[in-house]
């Protein structure tokens, strides 16, 4: 035992005095690691003229280094609780950035994530000392800490996400998911089986329940137009529904992480008959899934935010569809203006009319007809012949 | 290595039973610092697998061996000296601003310490009476839901306000706490099943509030409450930019009070006699229960003042996260700690300074916010698996009973 301590401490102590050598002699790169001549990197010490290495500002693994030129801008991402990889809103966010990037090669990218609320101030201060030229705030819950210090850094750009602007450097960026949920609802009513569907949220907040109300409206929209009793589990529409309030009655899990809920939530939905649930909560869907591939054939799921197909692709056969959040073209245009030179200010809202929200069909296939007639409910939203407001449309007992 | 059935070593032999020259006994401190040590060193292997240009440098490591070496260092020491930069002393910023700012890692050192110190004493108060205090969340949770409340629905004057709030939260921790307490003392119920659960009481309260009227913030499109009032704030102890506020005061002054408690006051005597053997104690005449009450009332006082250092000195307005995940990252602080006041403030300090780190670490290097969970709670296995830590450093054990009963638990 004793002697394995010593080989493993041995070991250790020449791999570190080998890492200390070597660290001298060459400038650490991202890019070419394939292509490093073989045996070459310990032996000249001095001769290489990089001579601080640990104080060298290279880019973080997470970014994607430009090269210096004219007009290379620095666009920095914080991110909400969820992570980069909750497959939704926020691996969207980060998605639309890198997109900028392959655009504008330019543009430096990178994000940090915030573990609890209590990080959202302290990271975005230390993106302000960083050095970013662009700071995306992910996530209404910000808006206090990005309010604040866009006033303490007057000229600083920021930009966030689901919350409107609050101060002349602050672009804010909003979708009303309404008219996408709309569809997604027409979708679901049109697919089901039963003759039930369901949705269910992660907090009862307007940025989550704008979808529902929407959704709610697309399958009552359905009934009416074909005589049809479709019913919706899981959200009782206010009568006033907005981007900044609707607080309609229904199912939450309360929270966007907890995946076991949603699948036991999912699972009562199919135990009372529905075929179709519709998770507005981020992470949590993946349970729903889970729930799906338990209840066997004929159960599916409507995705959220970002197109199931591709964020979850194992899973795309479990997706009727996607009721999507344009969250990565309206992040890549406004990083890509800014990087111009024109950093817009007021708020974004995205539409159907923009490519803001849209419904994006899954692993299951529906008919031509069924597109064509959502096609047509699309553009008749466009144009304002169909409302969206589920008081609109009768409701099924 | 050798196996159960083999026969003992030579060298085993020897150690066990001839000291070694270069062994000495050790206290706790020791034990603390080289679990840090090796948390850092495994927090290092961490970082170089999880660095992209190392892996991609390993897939050639037969060729060029010292590439990978290479690259693991510059991820590594990159990191931890960002780490460094963020917690202590961060020379980017010198000659930017005001000279205040070249405070600012300190500063946010101290602010992520207050509560983590505040937790800390709470789970070490109710440890030293028998109990193991999970609560932590649920009781910030109330101590910042009156608090707020008080703060952004009432209007007093400037000095008042904020004590008045402060107490608030000392009213709703205590009674959260208490709760657990008195479950136990009358009916016996478990103290950790309790709390756990009167943390998703708190929690999924909380989440109910911030959808009524009072508590949600009108024309947000979020669940988050009123800003409160400047009047209710905790006030800063050094000018802008630096954050660190009041709360950091009230924590200290808590650590001596606790001090007092244990060491000077009858209540305080009883709480441990009553920790180290409940029968021994209702055999001399004391009152068991009672002390159950107690404990957990200060307990939960404790913890409600961490609440009112979040709302009235951190965030300014509830949501569901106001808790940030203080009340079990002060467990982990109070087992550092070892339950005592004073090395529950220095945990406390590290720690705070690990969290205030860890965002400049994310921000310069990338490296994930999560490697500092990952330190923690390494930290604190390290410490609760003592012999781990003394046979790898080859250290003799002294007599330290704290971390034999730390690796135990205190309730068995």
């Amino acid at each position: 035992m004793n002697r394995t301590v010593k080989v493993i401490a041995a070991t250790g102590t020449v791999a570190l005095a080998l890492a200390a050598c070597s660290s001298k002699s060459k400038t650490p790169s991202s890019s070419s690691a394939s292509s490093t001549p073989p045996a070459a990197t310990s032996a000249s010490a001095s001769s290489a003229a990089a001579s601080s290495s640990s104080a060298a500002p290279s880019s973080a693994p997470v970014s994607s280094s430009a090269p210096a030129g004219g007009g290379a801008t620095n666009v920095c991402m914080v991110l909400d609780t969820g992570g980069v990889d909750d497959r939704s809103f926020n691996q969207s966010s980060w998605q639309g950035l890198q997109d900028a990037n392959k655009a504008n090669p330019k543009i430096t990218i990178s994000y940090v994530g915030s573990n609890t609320g209590n990080d959202y101030t302290p990271n975005l201060n230390a993106e302000v000392t960083k050095g970013c030229s662009t700071i995306i705030a992910v996530g209404g819950l910000m808006g206090d800490n990005v309010k604040t210090a866009a006033a303490a850094n007057p000229k600083q750009q920021f930009a966030e996400i689901d919350y409107p602007s609050t101060g002349p450097n602050v672009y804010g960026i909003q979708f009303n998911t309404a008219q996408g949920g709309f569809l997604g609802g027409y979708l679901a009513a049109s697919y089901s089986k039963s003759g039930v569907v369901a949705t269910f949220g992660g907090l009862n907040i307007p940025p989550v329940t704008i979808y529902m109300d929407g959704f709610v409206a697309g399958v009552r929209y359905y009934d009416k137009l074909n005589h049809a009793t479709v019913k919706v589990l899981g959200y009782t529409p206010p009568k006033v529904c907005t981007l900044t309030n609707c607080a309609g009655k229904g199912t939450f899990v309360g929270n966007f992480t907890d995946q076991t809920a949603g699948k036991s939530d999912t699972t009562t939905f199919f135990s009372e008959g529905a075929d179709i649930v519709f998770p507005v909560a981020g992470s949590v869907g993946l349970g729903s899934v889970a729930a799906a591939k338990l209840a066997g054939a004929g159960h599916s799921i409507m995705w959220v935010d970002s197109n199931g197909c591709v964020s979850d692709a194992a899973d795309c056969k479990y997706f009727i569809g996607t009721v999507a959040k344009g969250v990565e073209p309206s992040v890549e245009a406004a990083v890509l203006s800014a990087a111009q030179g024109t950093f817009k200010a007021g708020t974004y809202i995205g539409t159907l009319a923009n490519n803001g929200t849209a419904v994006e069909y899954g692993g299951i296939k529906v008919s031509a007809k069924l597109k064509s007639e959502i096609a047509k409910a699309k553009a008749g939203i466009i144009a304002g012949t169909i409302s969206v407001n589920p008081n609109s449309y009768p409701a099924v007992k | 290595m050798s196996g159960t059935t083999a026969p003992p070593a030579p060298d085993s032999i020897q150690t066990s039973e001839e000291p070694e020259p270069s062994g000495f006994t050790v206290g706790p401190l020791l034990v603390v610092a080289l679990s840090f040590v090796v948390s850092m060193v495994v927090g290092a292997l961490l970082i170089a697998v999880t660095d992209r240009p190392t892996r991609k440098a390993a897939q050639h490591f037969f060729s060029a061996p010292g590439t990978m070496f290479s690259r693991a260092w510059h991820a590594v020491s990159r990191a931890y000296v960002a780490l460094f930069q963020g917690a202590i002393v961060d020379p980017h910023t010198f000659g930017h601003g005001s000279v205040w700012r070249d405070f600012n890692p300190l500063s946010e050192t101290l602010l992520n310490a207050t509560p983590l110190i505040l937790v800390g004493l709470s789970v070490g108060l109710a440890f030293r009476t028998g109990l193991f205090n999970i609560g932590g969340q649920g009781q910030i949770i109330m101590g910042a839901v009156l608090a707020g409340y008080v703060g952004f629905e009432w209007h007093l004057p400037p000095v008042l306000h904020v004590v008045v709030a402060v107490l608030a939260a000392v009213v709703g921790g205590a009674a959260w706490g208490g709760l657990a307490g008195w479950l136990k003392a009358r009916t016996g119920a478990h103290e950790v099943i309790s709390t756990i659960m009167l943390n998703y009481v708190a929690f999924n309260l909380l989440a109910y509030l911030l959808k009524t009227g009072v508590f949600h913030r009108k024309g947000s499109n979020q669940a988050i409450s009123p800003i409160v009032h400047g009047t209710a704030r905790l006030p800063h102890l050094f000018p802008a930019p630096l954050r660190l506020q009041f709360g950091f005061v009230i924590a200290l002054v808590a650590a001596a009070a606790m001090t007092w408690l244990l060491n000077r006051s009858k209540t305080g005597f009883s709480l441990r006699a009553v920790g180290a053997s409940p029968n021994a104690a209702r055999t001399a005449g004391m009152g068991v229960g009672r002390a159950y009450i107690v404990a957990m009332v200060i307990a939960g006082a404790l913890a409600g003042l961490a609440g009112a250092s979040q709302i009235l000195g951190t965030s300014f307005a509830l949501t569901t996260s106001i808790d940030a995940n203080f009340g079990f990252d002060g467990i982990t602080v109070a087992l550092l700690g070892r339950a005592k006041p004073w090395p529950t403030v220095a945990a406390g300090v590290l720690f705070g300074a690990l969290r205030a780190g860890s965002v400049t670490m994310q921000t310069r290097t990338g490296t994930s916010i999560d490697l500092v969970t990952v330190l923690q709670s390494l930290v604190v296995l390290f410490v609760a698996a003592p012999m781990f830590v003394r046979h790898v450093f080859r250290l003799r054990a002294a007599g330290d009973a704290g971390s034999q009963q730390l690796a135990k638990g205190w309730n068995g």
